[in-house]
């Protein structure tokens, strides 16, 4: 081991054949699990240090989301179509999702800058720092996903059997989420404008996605909704879990939705691969 | 790469941009290009670019602990950035041999609101230690950083000391092949420093490499063999660290000398009587010089003309360390007699075969007085500046002259 040689010289990848990047990618993700994890744990109970109700806050936030459009559907503020099922029930579901998408996409874009003068001290996997701050997404998802379990038993309603397929609907979720992450960490570190504008794109795009109401029934809403693979992560996938269906159109969305999230995937890893040296360079 | 190089460097440069936009807007080009898989024709400098490190090459052997100096802004942490792999350089090619722990900052991946204890594991997770290989040296990292009850309270609390301590005893513990260390030692407390070192000479015997960047000339001196000297982004010198050091020390010097100018000569007293002009420093060469290693030949020059015949003028140049430490060469108290009715110019020579000052600044004065050196007739009050460094091989600030013996008072069988 104290005798493998690295070189580094200008443009150091270059030789190297698609092969080996991924190799060398599976090899830098495997080698780094341990780290990946220390990152994701420093940050997750940092963030909760000073703080009296500590970690309770990570049921606050969904709690409190959910309790505003009940509100605000209560009052007819708001209205959401035809559901067919408790509103709050349908609202922490697509929330759920909603959040595992974006707030790991807001946290994994920022997650170079954030990590800072690290970056131009210390030699290690930058990917570790997008994939670990994915980490507080994915346990916010799981309380929240608890709290919908609570929900599902006071008002006595059964999940429908669909609820099985639930790692295969995340999945999808993860996948798109982390390639666009990767991606737009990438180039936030050297253009900030990134991270400026991704908050607002992604409250944009909430409203245009049927998380808090139900599927529109025509006009140009529909339109998008045909072709927005969000659509088909979230609202598509909590049908599943609430009632079971799919229809057949809709199981063609969601594959198709599904094969594009896993080409972002990589196409954004391979991207960050080739590039995460210059980023200490210009952070 | 020979078995015994553990790292080479081959004519590496890396250019840095002084405007942020065009340097957003140069990585950008330099992602695109990588990414089409296209060179980035890095070798080239764009507009507002520069080389903050400029085709440097050296070759270090496997044990070997070699130092790197050079004013602020040298380039010398950047050189570390290259040698640890954070960014390729621009031109040329690094070779390294193993693994490579490099401290060049301070508990760098340290987060503030973790205990100490929380962070030796990020810490030692982020500098590639596994699990285990914490937990069996976790006992060694806290008796090292030596933090006492600290060790569960958060990092944001400690002193800067503290966070060197901590910083530093995981870095070590890390085995590395290779230890790069950036100046980060000197915030640490006596104690703690001779304790790195000596850990550092220990792992250095063990086989580690250690590339050492300091501004301590001690350091350099004791703890390297050899190094680079780096002065905007060039190499000065390449070579023994003894050498290295002193001509640093010569350079900074010089500059300093060369930086002060002489102060208008102070107000006249007498200066119809008789005018110093402005004095000079020579060399055993006769070479002007304005700075002198401590113990080395010097030769004071003063020129001076009388315009009135003195009968016994007094002569004075003294020398003023900032503490207030003054030393001087008067004509009265070395019993040197100029009677004989001097007009016209003239040349004193004051010949100093051993100038013994410690190594300091020093501001100089020179002085002329008739008989008693309360009539004053012209003075330079604190108008040359002078510096004074250390002696080759010489741990003190000065070195005197010895001559040692040892012999047996009584044997022990």
């Amino acid at each position: 081991m104290s005798n493998s040689i690295v070189t580094y010289k200008p443009d150091n990848f270059i030789e190297k054949g698609y092969v080996s990047i991924f190799r060398e990618i599976f090899l830098e993700l495997k080698e780094n699990r341990w780290l990946t994890f220390q990152l994701f744990q420093r940050d997750f109970f940092a963030g909760y240090k000073q703080s009296f109700f500590g970690i309770c806050w990570t049921l606050v936030t969904p709690l409190m989301s959910v309790g505003t459009f009940i509100v605000l559907n209560k009052s007819g503020v708001f209205s959401v179509g035809e559901i067919g099922m408790p509103y709050p029930l349908y609202a922490i579901i697509g929330i759920a999702f909603w959040n595992l998408f974006s707030s790991g996409l807001a946290s994994g874009s920022d997650a170079l800058v954030r990590a800072g003068n690290m970056l131009t001290k210390i030699n290690f996997s930058k990917k570790s720092l997008v994939l670990a701050s994915f980490g507080s997404s994915i346990v916010s998802f799981l309380i929240q996903l608890i709290l919908a379990l609570a929900l599902f038993a006071y008002y006595k309603i059964l999940p429908a059997p669909g609820i099985l397929f639930l790692p295969i609907v995340i999945v999808p979720i993860l996948l798109l989420s982390l390639g666009l992450s990767f991606i737009f960490a990438l180039l936030n570190s050297i253009m900030r404008d990134i991270g400026k504008a991704l908050p607002m794109v992604l409250t944009f795009l909430m409203f245009l996605t049927p998380v808090l109401y139900g599927k529109p029934k025509a006009g140009i809403l529909l339109h998008i909704t045909q072709y927005n693979p969000l659509y088909y992560f979230v609202s598509e996938a909590r049908s599943l879990v609430l009632t079971g269906t799919m229809t057949t159109t809709e199981i063609k969305g969601f594959f198709f939705s599904w094969l594009g999230a896993l080409g972002i995937f990589i196409v954004g890893l391979v991207l960050f691969h080739l590039t995460e040296k210059r980023i200490a360079e210009r952070i | 790469m020979n078995q015994d190089v553990a790292i080479e460097v081959q004519g590496i440069s890396k250019k840095y941009c002084r405007s942020i936009k065009r340097s957003m807007l140069y990585g950008m080009m330099d992602i695109g290009r990588n990414i089409c898989r296209l060179s980035s024709y890095s070798g080239t400098l764009r507009s507002k670019e520069f080389w903050a490190v400029d085709n440097i090459s050296f070759e270090i052997k496997r044990g070997e602990s070699f130092g790197l100096i050079g004013p602020n802004g040298s380039g010398k942490t950047t050189l570390l950035q290259m040698i640890n792999g954070i960014f390729w350089p621009d031109k040329g090619k690094i070779a390294v041999r193993g693994k490579i722990s490099a401290l060049i900052a301070v508990g760098a991946g340290f987060h503030p609101m973790l205990t100490g204890r929380e962070n030796i594991y990020v810490n030692g997770a982020i500098l590639g230690m596994g699990k285990k290989e914490i937990d069996r040296k976790f006992e060694a990292i806290i008796d090292f950083a030596d933090i006492g009850d600290f060790l569960d309270s958060p990092v944001k609390h400690y002193s800067s000391g503290m966070y060197v301590r901590l910083g530093f005893a995981v870095a070590v513990h890390c085995e590395p092949n290779i230890l790069l260390v950036d100046e980060v030692l000197a915030v640490g407390d006596k104690d703690f420093q001779m304790k790195c070192y000596q850990r550092m000479n220990q792992i250095r015997k063990q086989g580690t490499t250690i590339i050492l960047v300091t501004h301590n000339e001690y350091t350099i001196r004791e703890y390297t063999t050899r190094c680079l000297y780096l002065s905007d982004g060039k190499e000065r010198f390449v070579g023994s660290s003894e050498e290295g050091i002193g001509l640093y020390i010569k350079d900074i010097l010089e500059q300093r000398s060369q930086r002060t100018k002489i102060k208008d000569p102070g107000k006249s007293y007498n200066r119809n009587k008789a005018e110093l002009l402005p004095v000079k420093f020579l060399d055993r060469n006769g070479q002007e010089i304005h700075f002198l290693e401590s113990g080395q030949e010097l030769n004071i020059q003063l020129d001076c003309i009388f315009h009135e015949r003195l009968n016994n003028p007094i002569f004075g140049v003294n020398f003023y360390n900032n503490l207030g430490f003054m030393y001087c060469v008067n004509s009265d108290y070395e019993n040197q007699n100029f009677n004989g009715n001097i007009r016209g110019k003239v040349r004193i020579n004051i010949h100093i075969p051993h100038f013994y000052l410690p190594a300091s600044n020093y501001l100089c004065s020179t002085v002329i007085a008739d008989e008693s050196p309360e009539n004053l007739i012209d003075w330079h009050n604190m108008a040359y500046k002078f510096v004074v460094g250390r002696a080759q091989n010489a741990r003190g600030s000065i070195k005197l002259p010895t001559q040692w013996e040892i012999k047996m008072i009584e044997e022990e069988i």
